[in-house]
C-alpha cells in the first residue's frame, strides 16, 4: 500500500483512539466527581444535603491525567528499551503494563482524596460510607485505564509514525513520555471543559427546572435520589454516557483528527518524501487549512446559537 | 553571539506576553460554568490554556521537524497558533452543543447587554441570579483569538529554543522549557483575572489587561535571562533529555 495511504490510515486510528480516550476520561471524572462539579459535592453537606457521591478532586483533570499518562508513558518506554531485541511487538506488553501502573497510582490517589475530603466533612455530619469507597474504586481504575491506554497508544503511534507508515519524517520528534504528558494535559482540559457541563448542569441538579442556568441559590442542593433508591456517582456515569461522555470524546477526536489531517494534507501538497519536498509550502498549506477550519467553526457556532435563541426563546419565569 | 542571545530574549518576552494576552482573551467560566451559572468554558484559565498551548506545541514540533536544520520560525509559530486555535474552537463548540442540546440552555453573556459582534440582545435570555451561561459569539471569537495568540507565543518560544540558529536545545528540553514559561505566564494571568472572564468585551478585560501584561513582562524577562544564562554556560546545549 502507498505510504501516504498508510499515513492517513494511522491518522484515523489515532483519531478513533482519541475519541475513546476522552469519552472514558470524562466518564471517569463523573464517577469520581472530579473537577468543576466537585464544588457542588463538596458544598452539599454544608447545606445539609448528606449524600452518597464519591468525592475526589485530586487536582484539575488536566494535571491529574497528565500525571497518569506520563507514568504510563515512562513505564512503557522503559519496558520498550528493555525489550528492544524483541522488536515492535514489545509494545503489546509495554503499553498495557504502563497504563495499568498509571491507573493503579490514580486509584490510590482517588481513595486517599475521597477519605480525606469526607473526613473533613465530619463537622457537617457527613459519614464516610465504606461501600461507596470500595464500590467506586474499581470503576474509577477501569475507566482511567481505558483512557490512559488509548493515550499511551496514541503517543506510541505518533512517535513511531515514520516507521509504521513508511513516510520518512512523519514521526513526532518528542519522546514517548512527553507526548503522553501533552495528550494527558489536553484530554483532561477537554474533559473538564465539556463533559462536566452535562454532569454539573443537568445530572447534579436533575430535580431543578430544565432549560435554565443553575442559580446561585441552588448551589449545594444536589439531587441525591435516583429512580430507585439513593443515587451514587456510578449512576452519574450511566446517565452521562448517553450524551456528555460521547460528546466530550467527539471534541478530542475531532481536534486530533483535524490537527493531524491538516498536517498530513500539507505534507502531501508540499511533496512528501519526494525530491520536490518543500517544507515551507507544506507548513503554509497546513496553516491555511487550519484557518479555514477555524472560520467554519465560528460560523457553525453562530448558527447553533441562533437556532437555540429562536427555538427556546427568551427566559420565561421568575 | 550577542545578537543571538538578544533575539532569544526578545522572542521569549514576546512569547510570554502573547501567552498572558491569550489567557485574558479566553472566555473562562471556571467551576460555575459547569453548572451554567457563568458564561464561558467550564474550566480554569491555566488548565484550559495549557491544554490548548500543548496541542499547538505538538503541531509546532511536527512542523519544525520538516526542516533538517534551521526551521522557519514564523511558519512553525503560526502552525502552533492554528493548532491551539482549533483545540479551543472545538472545545467551545462541543461545550455549546452540551449546553444547548444536553441542558436546553441558550448561550448568553452575563456582563454585557448586547453582543458586540452580532448585536443580539443578551439580557432577556439570561437566567436570573446567574452570571450568564454558554459561550455566545463574542466570547467564541475572543476564545479563537486567544487560542491563536497563546499558541503563537508557546510555539515561538519552542522554535527559538530548538532551532540550530538560536538556543539549539534538544526537542524534549525545548518542549519542557516552552511549556514551563507558558504555564508561569498563564498562572500569573489567572491570578490577575481572579475568577471568571468572558473575553475582550468583558469590562474586566480592559480593567486588568495592563496589570497582567506588566506582570507577564517581568516573569518573561526573568525566564529569558535564565535561558540566556543556560545558553552562555552551555548547561542545556544539546539537551539534558
Amino acid at each position: 500500500m502507498e505510504p501516504i495511504v498508510m499515513l492517513f490510515a494511522w491518522m484515523l486510528i489515532i483519531a478513533f483512539l482519541a475519541f475513546i480516550a476522552c469519552m472514558f476520561e470524562d466518564l471517569e471524572s463523573d464517577i469520581g466527581s472530579q473537577s468543576n462539579p466537585n464544588s457542588q459535592i463538596q458544598l452539599a453537606p454544608e447545606m445539609g444535603y448528606i449524600h452518597r457521591y464519591f468525592n475526589k478532586a485530586i487536582s484539575g483533570e488536566g494535571l491529574s491525567y497528565a500525571l497518569s499518562c506520563t507514568i504510563s508513558g515512562t513505564i512503557a518506554m522503559l519496558i520498550l528499551l528493555q525489550l528492544e531485541s524483541v522488536g515492535p511487538t514489545a509494545a503489546l506488553l509495554a503499553i498495557p503494563v504502563g497504563a495499568a501502573v498509571g491507573s493503579l497510582v490514580h486509584m490510590v490517589r482517588s481513595s486517599v482524596c475521597h477519605v480525606g475530603r469526607e473526613a473533613a466533612h465530619k463537622r457537617f455530619e457527613q459519614p464516610i460510607y465504606l461501600d461507596v469507597l470500595y464500590g467506586h474504586l474499581l470503576p474509577i481504575a477501569t475507566h482511567n485505564f481505558l483512557a490512559v491506554i488509548c493515550i499511551t497508544a496514541i503517543a506510541y503511534i505518533q512517535s513511531n509514525l515514520g516507521i509504521l507508515s513508511g513516510v520518512a519524517g512523519a514521526s513526532n520528534p518528542f519522546p514517548l513520555p512527553l507526548l503522553c504528558l501533552i495528550w494527558g494535559l489536553t484530554v483532561g482540559a477537554i474533559g473538564s471543559s465539556t463533559g462536566d457541563i452535562h454532569y454539573g448542569t443537568e445530572r447534579a441538579f436533575q430535580d431543578k427546572p430544565f432549560g435554565e442556568g443553575r442559580r446561585v441559590v441552588y448551589h449545594g442542593q444536589i439531587c441525591r435520589y435516583g429512580a430507585c433508591g439513593t443515587r451514587t456517582s456510578k449512576d452519574v456515569a450511566a446517565f452521562c454516557a448517553k450524551y456528555g461522555g460521547p460528546a466530550t470524546g467527539l471534541a478530542f477526536g475531532l481536534i486530533v483528527l483535524f490537527e493531524n489531517w491538516r498536517t498530513v494534507i500539507g505534507m502531501t501538497l508540499g511533496g512528501v518524501a519526494g525530491p520536490g519536498w518543500n517544507p515551507s509550502l507544506a507548513a503554509a498549506w497546513g496553516i491555511g487549512i487550519g484557518i479555514v477550519i477555524a472560520v467554519v467553526l465560528v460560523i457553525l457556532a453562530r448558527t447553533i446559537e441562533k437556532w437555540a435563541r429562536n427555538k427556546y426563546g427568551p427566559f420565561v419565569g421568575e | 553571539m550577542i545578537e543571538t542571545l538578544l533575539l532569544v530574549l526578545v522572542c521569549i518576552i514576546i512569547g510570554g506576553l502573547l501567552s498572558s494576552l491569550a489567557v485574558h482573551l479566553m472566555p473562562v467560566g471556571g467551576a460555575p460554568a459547569a453548572m451554567a451559572t457563568a458564561t464561558g468554558i467550564a474550566t480554569g484559565c491555566v488548565m484550559l490554556m495549557t491544554g490548548a498551548a500543548v496541542t499547538g506545541l505538538f503541531t509546532a514540533s511536527t512542523v519544525a521537524s520538516f526542516w533538517v536544520t534551521k526551521p522557519n520560525v514564523i511558519l512553525v509559530a503560526l502552525s502552533g497558533a492554528v493548532g491551539s486555535m482549533l483545540m479551543i474552537g472545538f472545545t467551545m463548540f462541543v461545550g455549546n452543543l452540551i449546553y444547548i442540546f444536553g441542558a436546553g440552555i441558550v448561550p448568553c453573556s452575563g456582563r454585557v447587554a448586547v453582543d458586540p459582534i452580532t448585536k443580539d440582545s443578551q439580557t432577556e435570555y439570561k437566567t436570573p441570579r446567574t452570571d450568564g451561561h454558554g459561550v455566545p459569539t463574542a466570547s467564541f471569537v475572543s476564545g479563537i483569538l486567544g487560542g491563536f495568540s497563546g499558541g503563537f507565543g508557546g510555539a515561538l518560544i519552542y522554535v527559538v529554543l530548538v532551532s540550530d540558529s538560536y538556543a539549539h536545545f534538544s526537542v524534549a528540553t525545548a518542549g519542557i522549557v516552552a511549556m514551563g514559561i507558558f504555564i508561569a505566564n498563564a498562572i500569573i494571568a489567572a491570578y490577575n483575572i481572579g475568577g471568571t472572564i468572558e473575553g475582550f468585551h468583558d469590562p474586566k478585560f480592559k480593567a486588568r489587561i495592563r496589570t497582567g501584561l506588566t506582570c507577564s513582562l517581568i516573569v518573561s524577562v526573568l525566564c529569558g535571562v535564565i535561558i540566556v544564562i543556560a545558553m552562555l554556560t552551555g548547561t542545556l546545549a544539546g539537551g539534558v533529555m
